[in-house]
């Protein structure tokens, strides 16, 4: 019982938190200059066809009619047409979500494996030269430039060395996706590994852990069972504000690295204006956003021992 | 005969004949919006389309007309009447035949799509796009395959207007089923069909074996989207791309570079960059201003340092590669002496008094840059330059309804004729977004161009078009930058590929039924 009714809370929350971000998204196009039909026609554009177009994008109505429109649509299940690409912007999102949810995942999995990893080794050994040497690694992967990064690592791994595809989603190929992942992944790989070994040593100055100590169990042991365990909270906060961010996509990554992913066609969308396709993407990235802290909270409720105990 | 030059035959390869088969590997920056001739607006979208469907005509690598669907055609004396006579046999990808009614029925849905202008100089045809009328008159058929068009009056490049993208035929009842979806599904007579098209990611076209002139040569095309230009080069570097384009600040590091050096590919295109002037927009309203600021700005600077000479220093408005260039067309000449007393007599010395000068343009390195020279040598003769930098869309709302005062615009030509330069951009009848967004008003330059256009292609005509030129370089209502050029990188395998002026890289307008891979 406990958990359903922080999630039907959280889930009731959704409509106004969606309400209101389609609000703010339709009202900075609004205030943004350029106009839709105008960038769709190229540099030579004929009056006649301007005022044709304008129409058939109902840009010539009022904003709130234009809103409550677009609303109305959305309550049945339709978010509109793309202006650009003539194509109903759901199939236009639907196309880019296999490769940003692979791009996702794969960037997660490396911030988890080599965060969490490189953060428990620097715990290990608080103060010593491998703590400081990771701990610096984990300030340069979140303070590099990802273009930056991505780059050079196309110039090694792929130019270079020839190990590794330059760019591309390859059909879904795994060697594709390495490379992408790295460079995404690099900068929650760095949070994550200060988070693990903050966490870490917070827990192991605990009384339980000296006991466990006490009683003679391996270091591994003590740390790698009974220290994780309970450090876990805040990484599984990172780990789950990072994934939600990382499915909201990485335009520049996406971009370095030609992958075709929701990131980089919505900022194409805001290029062009096109309104319908900006509006569709933002609607998934916030229920992405939200459905993803909602399952961070659940985890909380797996892991921590004390939150059941309360009941 | 010198020994050194009998080995150079020794070890040349015989010519080869052209080998069938293989895939050809190129990208785009982005992800063509349409492959509908009607609706696109882009020259991404017209690449690929150009593959798919074939128009009355073409234009050669040396921008002759040549047949393609129509094997033959007549010019009426009077200049109005074209007659065209369609081939016989051509079929769609649905394997229909082609009749003179698709021709109609192309031109006219075309008619009110994005590019109405194509076909505005046809009788009926201004009726018939606002509405008014349910048909072209213009357009007549006669028999299975003879098209007759009858113009307005007199226009000596329509023949480039039937070689255009957006005049390609189409199969009415293939556009019926699809409706919208024609855009993303085509089907027309072209020597390549699509097979697949995985947005943002790869667009794939197969050969249509059944294409009136056989089958091509190349099996498949692949048109990967990769939006950076370094990484398109990379993926050339490691052999994963056919051609590309040399990235911005690269042009001569890849020549000089030996594993590319070879492969470097440079042909001027019809296009030139600019800054330009709302001459109804103070203080531009001053010529004595644009004088000043056209006399203070040296393209050459740019073209040798940010362009790395891989461009051509401007001549005048027309570059060098479109036929009526001409020679005696003078622009006006890098002079500060000269711009510092325009600015006095203007009533600024030393630009004391003038206030703060609005620079637009839109987001790119290079115009960032240009844009910053600009503003050094400005501030040489007393100008001060505020630089609004803004992304295209924002950029073109202000520059077509006026906003900007002085702005960065570019010209590329549709098609090799001085009209679809000057009359475009100057003409007091386009002022706005049509093309003429200097807001430019002269009566002899209306006439000259009105007469101009009229006139039966020849030497008087292109003559018409320098004295409105140079009348227009006088009035500094546009000061060009250089003339564009497409600075390529093909590898030597690539055959047959044309460097036409009308395409450059990454877009190869040209037809691509003519490439082979000799490997």
């Amino acid at each position: 019982m406990r958990v359903v009714r922080p999630v039907a809370q959280r889930l009731l929350a959704l409509g106004p938190v969606l309400f209101g971000i389609t609000l703010l998204v339709f009202a900075l196009n609004a205030v943004a200059l350029g106009d839709p039909a105008r960038a769709a026609l190229g540099q030579r554009a004929d009056p006649e066809v301007l005022r044709q177009l304008r129409h058939e994008y109902a840009l010539d109505r009022p904003l709130v009619v234009q809103y409550a429109t677009w609303i109305g649509r959305l309550l049945r299940g339709d978010l509109g047409r793309s202006y650009r690409q003539q194509r109903p912007v759901t199939e236009v999102v639907a196309d880019r979500l296999p490769a940003t949810v692979r791009l996702a995942l794969a960037a997660t999995l490396v911030s988890v494996v080599v965060g969490v990893g490189a953060g428990a080794t620097a715990a290990a050994r608080p103060g010593s030269g491998l703590d400081h040497a990771l701990m610096g690694a984990a300030v340069l992967g979140i303070s590099t430039p990802v273009f930056w990064l991505g780059m050079m690592l196309a110039l090694v791994f792929a130019v270079g060395l020839d190990w590794l595809p330059v760019s591309g989603y390859g059909g879904g190929d795994l060697a594709h996706l390495v490379l992408p992942a790295l460079t995404l992944g690099a900068l929650h790989t760095g949070t994550v590994a200060r988070m693990t070994r903050g966490s870490l040593l917070d827990v192991v100055r605990l009384d339980y852990i000296q006991t466990a100590r006490a009683k003679g169990l391996a270091e591994g042991t003590v740390l790698g069972k009974h220290a994780l365990r309970n450090a876990l909270i805040p990484i599984v906060t990172v780990i789950g504000i990072g994934l939600a961010d990382l499915l909201v996509g990485a335009p520049l990554t996406e971009t370095v690295f030609a992958w075709p992913g929701l990131g980089r066609m919505l900022v194409a969308a805001v290029g062009e204006r096109d309104l319908p396709v900006v509006m569709g993407a933002v609607l998934v990235f916030a229920v992405v956003y939200v459905v993803g802290n909602l399952l961070v909270d659940l985890a909380y409720l797996v892991i921590d021992p004390r939150t059941r105990a309360a009941d | 005969m010198a020994p050194g030059l009998l080995a150079a035959l020794l070890v040349l390869p015989a010519p080869a004949a052209p080998q069938p088969g293989g895939a050809f590997r190129l990208a785009f920056g982005t992800d063509p919006p349409t492959l509908d001739p009607a609706q696109a607006s882009d020259t991404t979208s017209s690449t690929v389309i150009r593959q798919i469907f074939d128009a009355l005509l073409e234009l050669d690598e040396r921008l002759e007309v040549r047949g393609a669907l129509a094997e033959r055609w007549a010019v009426s004396a009077d200049q109005r009447v074209y007659t065209f006579h369609l081939r016989a046999g051509v079929r769609f990808q649905n394997g229909r035949e082609l009749g003179a009614t698709d021709v109609k029925y192309s031109f006219e849905r075309a008619a009110r799509g994005k590019r109405p202008w194509v076909f505005e100089k046809i009788a009926g045809a201004r009726d018939f796009i606002r509405g008014r009328s349910p048909g072209i008159a213009g357009i007549r058929t006669a028999g299975e395959r003879t098209v007759e068009i009858t113009l307005d009056r007199p226009f000596a490049p329509f023949l480039y207007l039937m070689a255009y993208d957006a005049a390609s035929v189409v199969p009415r009842e293939e556009v019926a089923r699809r409706g919208a979806t024609f855009a993303s599904h085509p089907v027309g007579t072209g020597a390549f069909r699509l097979a697949e098209w995985r947005h943002d990611d790869e667009l794939v076209l197969e050969r249509f074996p059944e294409h009136f002139r056989g089958a091509p040569l190349l099996n498949r095309i692949v048109f990967r989207i990769i939006p950076a230009e370094i990484t398109r080069f990379n993926e050339y570097r490691t052999g994963n791309l056919d051609v590309t384009d040399i990235p911005t600040g690269y042009c001569r590091r890849v020549q000089r570079d030996p594993r590319t050096g070879h492969d470097v590919a440079i042909w001027p295109t019809l296009g030139t960059s600019a800054v330009r002037f709302n001459v109804e927009r103070p203080p531009f309203d001053d010529r004595r201003i644009r004088l000043a600021i056209a006399h203070a700005v040296d393209p050459r600077v740019a073209v040798r340092g940010l362009l790395e000479d891989c461009v051509s220093p401007p001549r005048g408005i027309l570059p060098p590669a479109m036929p009526g260039f001409n020679e005696r067309v003078r622009a006006l000449a890098f002079d500060p002496a000269l711009a510092r007393q325009l600015l006095a007599s203007a009533g600024f010395p030393g630009g004391l008094g003038l206030p703060r000068v609005a620079y637009y343009y839109n987001t790119t390195e290079l115009n960032q840059r240009i844009a910053e020279l600009i503003q050094a040598e400005l501030g040489e003769i007393g100008i001060r330059l505020e630089l609004r930098r803004l992304d295209w869309a924002a950029h073109i709302m202000l520059v077509d309804d006026g906003t900007a005062g002085f702005f960065r615009q570019g010209w590329i030509a549709d098609y090799p004729d001085p009209e679809n330069f000057l009359t475009v951009l100057f003409h007091s009848r386009n002022v706005g977004a049509a093309g003429n967004t200097s807001r430019y008003r002269n009566a002899a330059v209306d006439r000259l161009l009105d007469e101009a256009d009229a006139m039966p292609a020849g030497v008087a005509r292109f003559r018409r078009y320098g004295q409105a030129e140079q009348l227009i370089l006088d009035d500094a209502v546009w000061v060009s930058l250089y003339h564009y050029s497409s600075r390529a990188l093909i590898k030597p395998y690539v055959r047959g590929l044309e460097r036409s002026p009308l395409s450059s890289a990454p877009e190869f307008l040209a037809p691509l039924r003519k490439v082979w891979l000799a490997r």
